[in-house]
């Protein structure tokens, strides 16, 4: 049964990443798509937009989707709170407040995202420094935590575009907030996949412990669970996940809260199916918003990150009410 | 066989118990006494390593709990607390199963033959095996006081500490528990429980451990420990002791003005 679910969730996977393939500019028709995908030296015109624009931009969307939902099943899981994200890390915070002062200094475009990065990593730096209590991390300060520098760092940003004097830096500012993948290539795939790896392999690591967690930390110590470890591992790998995404793609909200609950339906809540499926579903979901929002407002973008929360607000309520009517 | 040798444990700030000697052999349950806030818990958790002792030390089958790893240590000793937590969406059947985690190295991450057996075995000790695809939070308070135990059941150790396994249960499936871990007991494991219940505790225990204000106060048979004398030391109420053929029994004294 959970090898056909999974299955299922692998074939949509392929459909969502095709369908993006076909989202774009100029209409082309599904089998040229192929024959460009299966001829990858072929010089025609085609082949140079599957390759060179298309295809990174899903691998990217791919990539942010599987690595925003990923973090949130591990800290949604960790916490044993069902309504924390990614983003609690105080990564997406730091890296907006980071990137709004740079875009209103003048900071050159193609900097954005490695300051970003750094910015988001560091403000996690901060939360976790702040979360700590004894030898590991405590739930209720880092909810706290995360939600106090986040709040901090928001004002920052809204300060900055209060302040800009030039609307081009505003809507620059507002660009990275409402999330987009928007002329996105390889080589932005490249910087951020090191750190995605990074943290796919320490959420490798904690995965494991996930379900121990979820059940205490005094139930997880007895069982063997070096608890201080895991939850730093969690702590550490849902931040660089997040802050590789950020700099990917701006801030993509609602990824990491949903999904890990569509998740959760599909596969139920062990650890060890529950972080692929999530991963696996995040990357749907991402590369098929990605490509409904490269369509919906053609040759406009809709920003992704504001169509997300359009379907992700309602999804999320009736998935959360649904399952806590049937509970 | 589990060996305190002069422990004192406590809680930041102040020592609550010292002085506890006493050697809990394979096949001996023994029932831990005294009234709330003595040390009862804290003493359990110092003897399953995740909280440290003040003085003294704890070994299980000779080796020095603090020298043990902790997934070596979750391998000897399993503890069961009454601890509430919100599990959302995990089922009956893989609450159990978060047991079989220090049977496993970090890489293997799917459960084995041994872990399904060990998760039905545990499940049929505390009769919920029809109860296991259903999702824990929609379990009474006794049926998830029962699945702890089969979490702890799972875990396959050679010690299992009891912290109030049976508050939450009525008579009825309280004494099937009592009975459950007099089998363990007679089964070979060693068996150390956190009662209330000084009757029950009487009726199953081979040994109670009675603790009083910052000390032991007695480690032996029902017959020594359940003694007027003591047990007023101990809760600060009188009782009255009634020997049945079944061991003795005590009733609280009360005294009207």
């Amino acid at each position: 049964m959970v090898s056909f679910r999974f299955a299922l969730i692998g074939l949509l996977v392929l459909l969502a990443f095709f369908a993006s393939l076909l989202a774009g500019g100029s209409s082309i028709a599904p089998s040229a798509i192929l024959a460009a995908l299966l001829h990858p030296h072929s010089s025609n015109d085609v082949a140079t937009i599957v390759w060179q624009l298309r295809l990174p931009r899903v691998a990217i969307a791919a990539v942010v989707g599987a690595a925003l939902a990923t973090g949130g099943a591990l800290l949604q899981g960790m916490l044993r709170n069902p309504l924390v994200d990614p983003y609690l890390t105080g990564v997406s915070a730091g890296a907006a407040a980071a990137i709004a002062l740079a875009i209103l200094a003048g900071v050159a475009a193609p900097l954005l995202p490695a300051l970003g990065f750094i910015a988001g990593l560091l403000t996690a730096v901060i939360v976790a420094a702040l979360a700590r209590r004894g030898g590991g991390v405590d739930a209720n300060r880092l909810i706290l935590a995360g939600i106090s520098i986040s709040a901090l760092f928001s004002a920052i940003v809204v300060f900055a575009i209060a302040r800009s004097d030039s609307p081009d830096a505003a809507q620059s500012i507002l660009a990275w907030l409402a999330g987009s993948m928007a002329g996105r290539g390889w080589s932005d795939l490249l910087f951020a996949m090191p750190y995605v790896l990074i943290g796919a392999g320490l959420a490798a690591l904690a995965a494991p412990a996930l379900d121990a967690l979820r059940v205490g930390d005094i139930r997880a110590r007895t069982v063997g669970v070096d608890v201080d470890r895991a939850q730093w591992l969690i702590l550490a790998a849902t931040s660089l996940l997040a802050a590789a995404s950020v700099a990917l793609a701006g801030m993509i909200g609602f990824i990491g809260l949903i999904v890990p609950h569509v998740a959760r339906r599909l596969v139920g809540s062990r650890a060890r199916l529950l972080i692929p499926a999530s991963a696996m579903c995040g990357a749907a979901l991402c590369a098929l918003a990605d490509a409904v929002a490269r369509s919906i407002i053609a040759p406009s973008e809709l920003p992704i990150g504001v169509l997300l929360a359009f379907i992700g607000v309602p999804a999320f309520l009736y998935l959360y009410l649904h399952q806590e009517q049937t509970a | 066989m589990i060996a305190l040798d002069g422990v004192a444990i406590g809680v930041p700030g102040r020592t609550l118990v010292r002085g506890i000697h006493a050697r809990i052999a394979a096949g001996e349950f023994l029932a831990v006494l005294g009234p709330n806030g003595v040390g009862k818990t804290t003493l359990l958790r110092a003897m399953c390593g995740i909280r440290p002792v003040l003085e003294g030390t704890i070994a299980v089958d000779g080796r020095a709990l603090r020298s043990l790893s902790v997934a070596a240590r979750a391998r000897a000793i399993a503890f069961v607390t009454a601890d509430d937590a919100m599990i959302e969406s995990l089922r009956v059947r893989d609450v159990v199963a978060i047991g079989r985690y220090p049977h496993h190295p970090w890489w293997e991450w799917n459960p084995n033959p041994q872990d399904h057996e060990a998760v039905e075995r545990a499940l049929r000790a505390v009769q919920m095996t029809r109860e296991a695809e259903r999702l824990f939070t929609t379990l009474s308070s006794g049926e998830r006081q029962r699945i702890w135990i089969a979490m702890g059941l799972a875990q396959a150790t050679p010690v299992i500490l009891l912290d109030e396994p049976t508050s939450h249960l009525d008579v009825r499936v309280a004494h099937e528990i009592l009975a459950l871990l007099r089998d363990l007991a007679r089964d070979g494991r060693t068996v150390v429980c956190v009662l209330h219940d000084l009757n029950d505790a009487a009726a199953y225990a081979d040994r109670l451990l009675l603790l009083g204000c910052e000390r032991m106060l007695a480690c032996d048979v029902p017959d020594r420990v359940l003694v007027p004398q003591l047990i007023e030391e101990a809760y600060g109420v009188g009782v009255l002791r009634v020997d049945t053929p079944q061991g003795p029994r005590v009733f609280t004294a009360v005294r009207g003005e």
